[in-house]
């Protein structure tokens, strides 16, 4: 093709009632084509996917980090109710004092536990 | 054929797998589509590396999109749409780095478009359109893309612009007028 029917071509593209994909496909056959490169598909296909594994370890690390903290709590519950209820049993009360063991004790038996007398 | 269109129901299909997480299924749209928005960001943007980089982010892109799409507009179409959104971000972009460097802008954006071309193998034609494209304002080039290696009709290129229809015809004849010039000059 010559140099001016090229250029009339690319032109005529932009002309309101021109068959822009006759138009194209003349251009394609002169080596107007475009593509990526090489691997293209599977390129996006790892970015995409690769993310997708990332994020769902992600989330399954958080998943059981829960599971554990949750368990964690209950046997934490679990085991205050426990103490609360032999500190009930033992002291007859759940005052203060009892909580620290000093329910059966007057103060001048602490002092002389502290200094020896 | 240059616009690509395939069935709407095996379309549709493929979409709803690719939503489910099926990756063949995503990549036979990215097989499907890949020729299509190579034409518009190579079109827009030359044939460089970043191209390739941007096409994979139309993907990508497309992906993580794919279940807002509504079926209402053919999977082509809003492909086209990001494929075009993007390429004028990158445009944009280069033309802030430019400006903020020097005061020539866009004439130096230019002229590192049309050197950042590969040219190894480049047959004729395809060195003069490349570089008519390139020398043209990027809001003709984007009207000269869809009509020329598209194939749009000017009903479609409004469409996928977002742009009035009487808009693109003004567009086209200004455009025509700015490629003449451009290609007495290579010429």
């Amino acid at each position: 093709m010559k140099p001016a029917e090229l250029k009339d071509l690319i032109i005529n593209s932009l002309s309101v009632d021109n068959n822009t994909e006759d138009n194209m496909r003349k251009l394609e056959e002169l080596g107007v084509k475009y593509s990526f490169g090489e691997g293209f598909r599977e390129k996006v296909l790892d970015r995409i996917f690769s993310a997708a594994v990332s994020v769902n370890r992600e989330v399954e690390f958080v998943r059981s980090m829960s599971t554990i903290f949750y368990r964690i709590a209950l046997t934490g519950v679990a085991a205050i109710v426990i103490l609360l209820i032999s500190i009930f049993l033992t002291e007859g009360s759940l005052s203060f004092n009892s909580f620290l063991g000093l329910s059966n004790n007057y103060d001048e038996s602490i002092i002389c536990l502290l200094t020896g007398n | 054929m240059v616009k690509e269109s395939y069935s709407g129901s095996v379309e549709d299909q493929l979409v709803k797998s690719s939503i489910e997480g099926d990756k063949n299924a995503f990549g036979e749209i990215v097989g499907r589509y890949q020729g299509m928005v190579a034409r518009t960001i190579k079109g827009m943007l030359g044939d460089s590396v970043f191209s390739d980089d941007i096409g994979q982010e139309v993907f990508i892109k497309l992906y993580y999109s794919l279940s807002g799409f509504r079926g209402e507009a053919k999977l082509s179409t809003y492909i086209q749409k990001i494929a075009v959104n993007l390429t004028l971000n990158e445009i944009k972009k280069r033309k802030r780095f430019f400006s903020m460097f020097s005061q020539k802008g866009n004439a130096e954006m230019h002229e590192f478009e049309v050197a950042d071309q590969d040219n190894e193998g480049r047959k004729d034609a395809r060195e003069i359109v490349d570089k008519a494209l390139m020398k043209m304002e990027p809001k003709f080039r984007i009207i000269l893309t869809m009509r020329m290696l598209q194939g749009y009709s000017t009903k479609e290129t409004a469409e996928i612009l977002g742009l009035p229809l009487g808009t693109v015809l003004s567009r086209l004849s200004r455009a025509q007028e700015q490629l003449r010039g451009i290609l007495n000059k290579l010429s």
